[in-house]
């Protein structure tokens, strides 16, 4: 099974959240047989807009819990990354890092280091957790799809922050599994090879070069007031008693 | 069902078109707006923003217009109503999404105050020229269904009818109104709450297991869940079948399309709404929408002052189009004229249906501006005294086209 989802199902477990509560929009297409195994409600929805449509399904009924997936998310959609960061949101963001576009294997991507481009390639790749924190994120990680355990229990400790968390991961896309048996082996070795554990390194010094080691760990954690918080607080103190906090009356939902 | 009396404002209100649809869309149930900040629309999101708090609805600025309508998208599917709010350069921003919406058959509702365009155009003035990309502006085949209000008042109230619509057909219904019935002031008055009849959204009520998310019912539309509830939704924008799984199989796709067209074609009757006045004999039909139906009122005084018999066809529902009306007023009428503030939109609809039967002559104008209702009047007299059949849509040149074209004509020589 993708190392992704068997980490999804332990963290969802763990976590102590009842999988019905837990919405999973989604730029990343999952094949049904994979996802429907969670007992999450999956949406696989326009590219880049996974945050931004996690943030319509969480504000419209805040007792949800969202975890947004996104591909390659710091080109198209980054942006809803920047914001969702800056309100502290609460969406668990799992950021899969493919080091190629799925089933484009080759073309260049943003999170391309060295090594999986035909020619290699020039670009710099972000800096995710570095970027999120810089952002607002209160939890930053990341791991490979060697690290399931590890990768796990970020998840569940994710899904109970209250605001932006940020998990990036390192993964072959599925395309890998299907066949290119030499590239899973490469890849694989070279996540061992390649990945040093440092927890509670600043993220600033996590960047992806290619030259040095995949850093890999959970480097942030932190506590903010989130979103809905910060609206209740402002409109309380302007509309005094008229002013029913949201979220309270389960959100929306008695409309 | 009624409406929630904590949710309309009811009462007479001396407002802007703007706010009229933004009070609209509270009293309609709407507990989600999510939008950025777009003139001439702007007036709209303040408003739902200031009263939102009184039906525990929220409206939230994000960071542009792409997340507006994702977050829109989202919050329908957690079970709320909800709308997004734009003019011109967002509205072309929202459309992979709008496209997203239809696909997925979400009942949303998207008010687009229209500008002058192309890109930024002339923001705080007038334009119509968006009608045909609410149609076809998302790739793909898919059917909606958009209105074009002329007055607050009706701001309002078709504001109210498109989220009952949009549950009604599980679709994205839009309203294309324009900057002059937008930032236009009047009074509007707000019934109380149990003369605003709302459509709640169908529900399934099965067991989990049971459910398939685009299983239509009868009538070709499914019933909705929500997130949340435990139906383990698999929800996509891939074409995909009755249980929402995807399929590239040709078969499959042409199911899955033809019921989102279908479910809005086989209902036209239902849908469409239009307004009529002395069509039964008349020698020319104006057919007119939005701001350009109310200056329409005016040329068609002055072409009836002269003694001609004319009707107007106002088209209070845009899309789908009322083929069949057009077509049966070609019967009778000698031709259409139809003003709008673009270079021919409808006018190629209305061509179209009438078949060859009568002319149909356009009085086009730029943007930024509404008719000279002589050129109306006069447009009307053209069509009358024209008896050949025309080639094609006649484009009538409007006074201001004319001092333009003489004036540049002049820097020329």
């Amino acid at each position: 099974m993708n190392p992704l989802v068997t980490a999804f199902k332990k963290g969802f477990e763990r976590s102590g959240i009842k999988p019905s509560r837990i919405s999973m929009p989604s730029d990343v297409l999952f094949e049904p047989e994979v996802v429907k195994d969670l007992g999450v409600d999956y949406f696989h929805v326009t590219r880049g807009r996974a945050i931004a449509f996690g943030t319509g399904l969480k504000l419209a009924n805040p007792a949800l819990r969202v975890v947004a997936v996104a591909g390659d998310l710091m080109t198209i959609g980054g942006n809803h990354f920047v914001h969702g960061g800056r309100r502290n949101m609460e969406v668990l963001v799992i950021c899969i890092n493919n080091y190629v576009y799925r089933k484009i294997a080759g073309k260049t991507a943003p999170l391309v280091t060295v090594k999986f481009s035909p020619y290699s390639t020039f670009e710099e790749p972000f800096n995710i957790p570095h970027l999120g924190n810089s952002c607002g994120a209160i939890y930053t990680a990341r791991w490979t799809a060697l690290h399931i355990e590890e990768l796990a229990e970020s998840i569940a400790h994710g899904l109970t922050k209250r605001g932006l968390a940020v998990i990036e991961v390192l993964v072959p896309g599925p395309d890998y599994y299907n066949g290119i048996g030499t590239w899973r082996d490469e890849l694989v070795k070279f996540y061992h090879e390649n990945s040093e554990k440092r927890d509670g390194e600043m993220p600033r010094n996590v960047g992806i070069t290619g030259e040095s080691k995949i850093i890999v760990g959970e480097f942030t954690d932190k506590e903010m007031p989130p979103f809905i918080d910060t609206y209740n607080k402002q409109l309380s103190a302007v509309l005094k008693d008229k002013f029913t906090p949201y979220g309270q009356t389960n959100g929306g939902q008695n409309g | 069902m009624n409406a929630n009396p904590r949710d309309v404002l009811s009462g007479t209100h001396y407002i802007d078109g703007d706010v009229a649809s933004g009070f609209g869309a509270l009293a309609a149930g709407c507990k989600f707006i999510a939008g950025y900040p777009i003139t001439p629309s702007t007036e709209a999101a303040e408003a739902f923003a200031r009263v939102a708090y009184k039906g525990n609805a929220m409206f939230i600025q994000m960071e542009d217009e792409l997340a507006s309508v994702s977050a829109v998208v989202g919050a329908v599917w957690s079970g709320v109503k909800s709308m997004t709010i734009t003019s011109g350069p967002g509205y072309s921003l929202m459309m992979e999404t709008f496209g997203f919406a239809a696909m997925l058959e979400t009942p949303m509702v998207l008010l687009n105050i229209q500008r002058g365009g192309p890109s930024t155009g002339v923001p705080t003035k007038t334009g119509q020229a968006d009608i045909m990309q609410s149609r076809w502006g998302s790739h793909g085949d898919y059917e909606i269904i958009a209105f074009a209000p002329e007055s607050p008042q009706e701001l309002f109230d078709y504001t109210v009818k498109a989220f009952n619509l949009a549950e009604r057909y599980r679709c994205p219904v839009m309203i294309m109104s324009d900057e002059c019935v937008g930032h236009m002031t009047e009074k509007v008055v707000i019934p109380a709450a149990d003369r605003i009849e709302i459509e709640p959204r169908r529900f399934f009520k099965g067991q989990p297991g049971q459910y398939s998310p685009f299983k239509p019912d009868d009538d070709l539309v499914p019933p909705m869940a929500k997130a949340g509830d435990g139906y383990n939704l698999y929800i996509s924008g891939r074409a995909h079948n009755d249980q929402g799984m995807p399929y590239t199989n040709e078969e499959f796709k042409l199911r899955c399309i033809r019921r989102l067209v279908d479910k809005i074609k086989k209902n036209k009757e239902k849908i469409i709404e239009l307004r009529e006045e002395n069509t039964k004999d008349a020698e020319v039909v104006v057919v007119a929408y939005g701001i350009s139906s109310r200056v329409a009122v005016r040329g068609i005084e002055l072409a009836r002052e002269k003694g001609i018999k004319v009707g107007q066809l106002r088209l209070v529902t845009i899309w789908p189009f009322p083929d069949e009306r057009i077509a049966e007023l070609s019967q009778t009428a000698k031709a259409f004229v139809v003003p709008e503030i673009n270079y021919g939109q409808i006018a190629f609809e209305v061509d179209r249906c009438a078949h060859g039967r009568s002319n149909v002559v356009l009085v086009p104008h730029g943007g930024a501006g509404v008719h000279n209702p002589d050129d109306i009047c006069d447009a009307i007299e053209y069509a009358v005294k024209h008896k050949e059949p025309l080639e094609g849509v006649h484009e009538y040149k409007t006074r201001l086209e004319r001092k333009v074209f003489e004036e540049k004509m002049r820097i020329a020589e």
